[in-house]
């Protein structure tokens, strides 16, 4: 087992102990050539932006956003000063924190619910199709339909609840209520596609362990913590943070069904960087906080990113 | 002892088919909604839907985008994926830091700096502008030198010595290994753009680029008014119906390709 960085290049021998093929060493003309279209664009709508991103953060910006100056830190000292950023924090923590942990959670309960029920009939059949429907709904379409359940007197769920003799609740209009729907919509839409991975990754777990877990452990449950779970330590891990990632960045549910309210109860980063930027104007707090975005999500990139490096592609 | 045991060999199943339900129940509801008036099996929604939105410019519109985004993305993984696997050449790491970048800096963390970007291109409101930024995937070069990387040496020697050049060795040996790998990148790729919506609603302004997802959004918000439910169901319909019977007819290669390549 070879580790090897990515930033080392590795000397490939020829087979057999011939010498190693005289293209892999010589034509590196053809190698550039491939390689600048793509990684021109990447400097132009990656590295680029990014860069402008920290330093548009550092400039005065006036309501066009345009640059009048240096600004220093003020665009951070004006954006935490906004009567809302404390608030839209703390509303971002909550989601992320629930939605991330419930939707992990789920997603390795139907992982290992599915792992039992693969097979061709007909029925397993269905049951795939039916549970992995909401990762191929568009949010936006997901949250209409969602929009309609909810819905006050005519929704299904208001009539649900009015037979059972309970409801009259205006779901999308308390702020804790809202908020908890938008983290049942995250967990309903994710899960199933976080259980993929999670499939993919017991996929990788060898077939003698499974059985020998069976012979000696028919319950499961040693086997599960001691065995399945330190197995699929790495793919979880790469999941939490791909859930984590996608709870921050969330927005389409709240652009179409809340707008942010009632009260900015669910108005989460994303959709406020939104405002602040293209609905108030204000440039400069949305400078700041878009380099604040950048570095939170780029360090859980980078860490989701280590781990599929070790182990998907140099674990060989 | 024998109920245990049969509940122990139905119970997942049962439970599973429990959370089926209620996973699929939106979808259900949608065919219900669109599908079933007063008894009856009706095509009037889905007509009327149809016509209350230019369905089919936004239906063209992500084909395009989506179809486009793929294709660039394979393409450029595909080469970048391949110098990667097979090649030394002085400043490799640099270039591999490069492409992890595209992977570590979401579009979504620097929106408003890629929006100046396309604005100063004069690319707003056009199908390039939406795409620009996502062409090049550092998923998709991960995911192909990976696969590239599986391909024994001695089965390019031999084409080699067959007389192809590095082109034809690329064609007739690498790509075909790569095709699950190409597969299982479409599911990530296709999915993402597909449902993707604030990228492209900051970007377009008519009708002209817009792709579905944010032509559904429009047509809610002025509907919303209105309560016209059924309409909405219907032309959520038209964009779910399409998506949920290609996967319904080909999940199982679909998620064969997925958990064959991300098995780690």
């Amino acid at each position: 087992m070879v580790q090897e960085s990515p930033l080392t290049p590795q000397v490939h021998p020829g087979p057999r102990g011939l010498p190693a093929p005289r293209w892999s060493q010589g034509s590196t003309g053809l190698a550039y050539a491939a390689l600048a279209l793509p990684a021109a664009l990447v400097l132009a709508f990656v590295a680029w932006p990014s860069l402008s991103t920290l330093i548009h953060s550092l400039l005065a910006l006036n309501a066009r956003d345009e640059a009048t100056g240096f600004a220093g830190l003020a665009n951070y000292r004006a954006l935490f000063a906004q009567p809302l950023f404390g608030h839209v924090l703390a509303n971002t923590a909550w989601f992320t924190l629930a939605a991330s942990t419930l939707s992990v959670l789920v997603a390795l309960a139907l992982a290992f619910l599915l792992a039992r029920v693969r097979g061709d009939h007909p029925m397993a059949r269905g049951l795939l199709v039916a549970i992995f429907s909401p990762t191929i709904i568009p949010t936006i379409a997901a949250a209409n339909l969602w929009l309609y359940f909810l819905a006050p007197q005519i929704g299904l769920v208001d009539r649900l609840l009015r037979w059972l003799g309970l409801g009259g609740e205006n779901w999308l209009g308390q702020p804790h209520s809202a908020l908890a729907v938008m983290v049942a919509l995250y967990l309903w839409k994710y899960a199933p596609y976080y259980a993929l991975f999670l499939l993919a990754g017991m996929q990788a777990v060898p077939r003698n362990v499974l059985d020998a877990l069976r012979l000696d452990d028919p319950r499961g449950a040693l086997g599960f913590w001691r065995v399945l779970l330190p197995l699929l330590a790495p793919m979880l891990l790469f999941v939490t943070v791909l859930a984590l990632l996608n709870a921050v960045e969330t927005v389409d549910p709240i652009y179409v069904m809340t707008q942010g309210g009632p009260n900015n109860g669910t108005n989460l980063v994303m959709y406020y960087l939104y405002q602040l930027g293209f609905e108030f104007f204000a440039w400069g707090p949305a400078a700041a906080l878009s380099a604040l975005l950048m570095a939170v999500l780029s360090s859980l990139s980078a860490l989701a990113l280590i781990v599929l490096e070790r182990r998907a592609f140099h674990w060989q | 002892m024998a109920i245990a045991r049969a509940i122990r060999q139905v119970g997942p199943g049962l439970l599973l088919a429990a959370l089926a339900l209620v996973w699929a129940f939106p979808s259900l509801w949608v065919l219900f909604a669109t599908f079933w008036q007063a008894g009856h099996f009706t095509l009037v929604h889905l007509s009327q839907a149809w016509a209350s939105a230019p369905f089919g410019g936004y239906a063209l519109n992500t084909v395009e985008i989506v179809g486009g985004l793929f294709f660039a993305q394979a393409l450029f993984g595909a080469a970048v994926g391949f110098v990667l696997a097979r090649y030394q050449f002085p400043g490799k790491g640099l270039i591999t830091a490069l492409f992890l970048l595209q992977i570590v800096v979401p579009l979504y963390a620097v929106l408003i700096q890629e929006y100046r970007i396309i604005q100063g291109l004069h690319l707003l409101n056009s199908k390039l502008g939406i795409m620009l930024p996502y062409a090049v995937s550092g998923i998709g070069v991960l995911t192909f030198r990976q696969a590239f990387r599986a391909v024994p040496r001695e089965l390019e020697e031999a084409a080699r010595l067959d007389g192809y050049g590095t082109l034809g060795v690329v064609w007739h040996v690498y790509l075909p290994r790569a095709i699950p790998a190409a597969l299982a990148f479409a599911v990530v790729s296709v999915t993402y753009h597909w449902t993707d919506f604030l990228w492209p609603l900051m970007v377009t302004n008519t009708d002209a680029a817009r792709p579905i997802a944010v032509g559904l959004a429009m047509l809610a918000q002025a509907s919303e008014a209105g309560l016209q439910w059924n309409l909405l169901a219907a032309a959520t319909a038209v964009v779910v119906l399409p998506i949920l019977v290609l996967f319904a007819l080909y999940h199982r290669r679909i998620l064969a390709a997925f958990t064959a390549s991300y098995d780690w």
